[in-house]
């Protein structure tokens, strides 16, 4: 027992500086996020895709605490500023890729939605300085009609 | 007292044609004050004033408004058909919860509660009155229903089923008096109030019989064990005498409070009815989460919130046992302690654990299922919103409205918090779950589907198509408040851990 106590402890210690450092790891300067598609103002029918870009940082799974890499999170309809001191949302209008996706399949409804990708970290906290794309609108218009 | 009140029909407007009698297929309602001679024993007068109140500001207007006809009241109770069982029911249960507010104020004893039974059946109508089996099976329904429930039969069963959302309890088939075949009996559960109270109730017969059983052999052994002492007069006995009566002592006490320390013990009152005092705790392989039995059932799953709640559909569950509260960072760190789970939780030992993802989840009730030679496992998406539920059919659990201390999220009415509340810091449901929304999300077996276009209706976990996401439940402390609806779902990468992610463990029976 008294093993296991110094075991947790010596790793709640080791994890502490982790997770200290975890907020806000450093990202190159030249580091760009942005949507391949749609393009800002797109009007689409449907469902649409949604491709990811990034130049000068990679792509890796959640969890993987490589330097200059991260995973994707789509900001849909976020009004909200991104807290650098915390862990990126887990909701609906925040969907993440964790398992490392670099594109998806979006089902809006009908009208106008923002769209903004967000980079996270292993721990899905925001990079330092945030790499963030332009915020995107998308004008979804009412599905084809179709035999039910 | 049977004076005849209206009686308005679709189809009969005419006087009967001469020498037949007119029959018809209705749904038949009826309803009937519980206690009603001792409510009139103490106060006659007002009671009557009372009753006739009810009667005409209440069950003539909502029997109208569900295009039913009043057949008659009498002193206690009343008798109306519908052509529709749908709207029979529907009746029936605007009755019986507008009851319950009228009632809310009152003291116990001076409460105006009815019975209600509802039955399909073929029936003769005569201008003051109906006959036939049909209206004697709904009488007999009535007769066994709860005060303030409203029983139907299978017949009304069979056609309300998949139209009016709500829970059914299968009572089974009954006998009832003066009818040879057995007929099948349904509760109806619209509501939370009503599945705590009965259910209550049965809890704390168990608990007392279990409590009995337990002091019955406490004093068996301490008998045997003085008896023994007398006999050679050696005095180390004295202390293995002690263990076992200190353990079934402090079962009695009726029903888990809220505010009860939810440090999980390995003797668990609800679920394990084994009265075998178990050996100390430090022997014990594993410490095993407390868990609550919850009996089978059938339940409309999902709501008209969201488009991946749609559409709403019927499924019934088998009985299991699911966990009281979300697996705690004490009992994860056992199963880290033995290798078998992957890393070492921090934080207090009874907050839940996060940082899971659902492949973690898997290894700890894969270990768990080792360590107690017991079926362990996720509960599936089913199970968890039949348990989050708790028997209601509201938005939330307790109702329609948010209210304070129920659930931990962002706007739930209490303070935000940095982390989440240890387990239990909320309210029970009326299954005696805690933290079923709010907390800490929850991992269920599922793969993720966008809809719930072409779920299972049995309860049984939905695992083909694409698996690369499993669902999520309950919402969490950081979520707002339309996370925490039972309905609610999500999904999210089965190997990724995200900080506010855990999980609760079921077990099949």
């Amino acid at each position: 027992m008294r093993i296991l106590r110094c075991i947790a402890l010596s790793a709640a210690l080791a994890l502490l500086p982790g997770a200290a450092f975890a907020q806000g790891k450093t990202a190159p300067k030249d580091a760009k996020l942005y949507f391949i598609t749609p393009s800002d103002g797109a009007r689409v029918r449907g469902g649409f895709w949604v491709r990811f870009g990034l130049r000068n940082m990679g792509v890796t799974h959640a969890g993987d605490d490589y330097q200059n890499a991260g995973h994707h999170h789509l900001l849909v309809d976020v009004k909200d500023p991104i807290d650098p001191k915390e862990p990126i949302p887990q909701d609906k209008s925040h969907l993440h890729f964790g398992a490392g996706q670099t594109e998806t399949f979006l089902e809006l409804s009908p009208g106008n939605h923002t769209l903004q990708l967000v980079l996270g970290d292993a721990k899905h906290y925001p990079f330092d300085p945030p790499v963030v794309s332009e915020k995107v609108t998308v004008r979804v218009r009412q599905p084809p009609q179709r035999g039910k | 007292m049977g004076e005849i009140r209206n009686f308005r029909s679709g189809n009969h407007g005419d006087p009967p044609p001469q020498g037949s009698m007119p029959r018809r297929l209705a749904a038949i309602i009826v309803g009937d004050i519980a206690s009603y001679s001792r409510l009139m024993q103490a106060d006659e007068e007002g009671t009557h004033v009372r009753v006739k109140r009810i009667e005409r500001d209440l069950i003539e207007p909502s029997i109208i408004e569900h295009h039913g006809s009043l057949v008659k009241t009498t002193g206690d109770g009343f008798i109306a058909i519908f052509d529709s069982p749908v709207e029979a029911v529907r009746c029936s249960i605007v009755i019986q919860q507008n009851l319950i507010g009228r009632n809310a104020s009152l003291p116990r004893e001076s409460r105006i509660e009815y019975r209600i039974g509802v039955n399909l059946g073929d029936v003769i109508v005569e201008p003051d009155d109906i006959y036939g089996d049909g209206v004697n099976i709904a009488t007999r329904i009535e007769g066994i229903a709860e005060p303030g429930q409203v029983y139907i039969s299978g017949a009304i069963y069979e056609q309300i089923k998949h139209k009016v959302v709500c829970g059914y309890e299968s009572l089974g088939d009954r006998k009832v008096k003066n009818i040879t075949d057995p007929v099948r009996i349904y509760r109806v559960l619209p509501d939370a109030d009503a599945v705590g109270r009965t259910r209550g109730r049965r809890e704390n017969t168990l608990i007392l019989l279990l409590g009995l059983t337990l002091l019955v052999i406490a004093g068996g052994v301490l008998w045997y064990l003085l008896m023994q002492q007398a006999g050679n007069t050696v005095e180390r006995a004295a202390a293995p005498a002690v263990s076992p009566l200190a353990s079934p002592s402090p079962q009695p006490p009726p029903r888990e409070t809220a505010t009860q320390t939810p440090q999980p013990s390995p003797s668990v009152a609800a679920s394990t009815p084994s009265p075998a005092p178990s050996p100390s705790p430090s022997v014990t392989p594993a410490r095993e989460p407390e868990m609550i039995t919850i009996r089978g059932g059938s339940f409309a799953m999902g709501s008209n919130d969201d488009p991946t709640e749609r559409p709403i559909h019927q499924v019934t569950i088998k009985p299991f046992s699911i966990g009281k509260y979300p697996v705690t960072v004490g009992e994860w760190n056992e199963c880290a302690a033995a290798k078998a789970c992957s890393f070492v939780a921090t934080g207090k030992d009874d907050a839940p654990v996060t940082n899971v993802s659902w492949t973690d989840a898997q290894q700890y009730a894969a270990w768990l299922a080792q360590a107690s030679k017991k079926p362990y496992r996720l509960p599936n998406e089913a199970e968890w919103e039949y348990a989050a539920r708790g028997g209601t059919q509201t938005k939330y659990w307790w109702g329609d409205k948010l209210q304070p201390g129920m659930a931990g999220c962002k706007d739930c009415g209490d303070l935000a918090a940095e982390q989440p509340a240890k387990v239990g810091s909320f309210k029970p449901n009326p299954f005696g779950l805690h933290d079923m929304g709010g907390g800490v999300d929850q991992w269920v077996e599922d793969c993720w589907h966008r809809t719930y276009q072409g779920a299972p209706g049995d309860g049984s976990a939905w695992n083909s198509g694409d698996c690369t996401s499993h669902v999520l439940r309950s919402g969490s402390w950081k979520n707002d408040s339309r996370y925490v609806r039972p309905s609610n779902r999500d999904g999210y990468d089965t190997n990724v851990r995200y900080p506010t992610h855990g999980f609760r463990i079921a077990l099949s029976p």
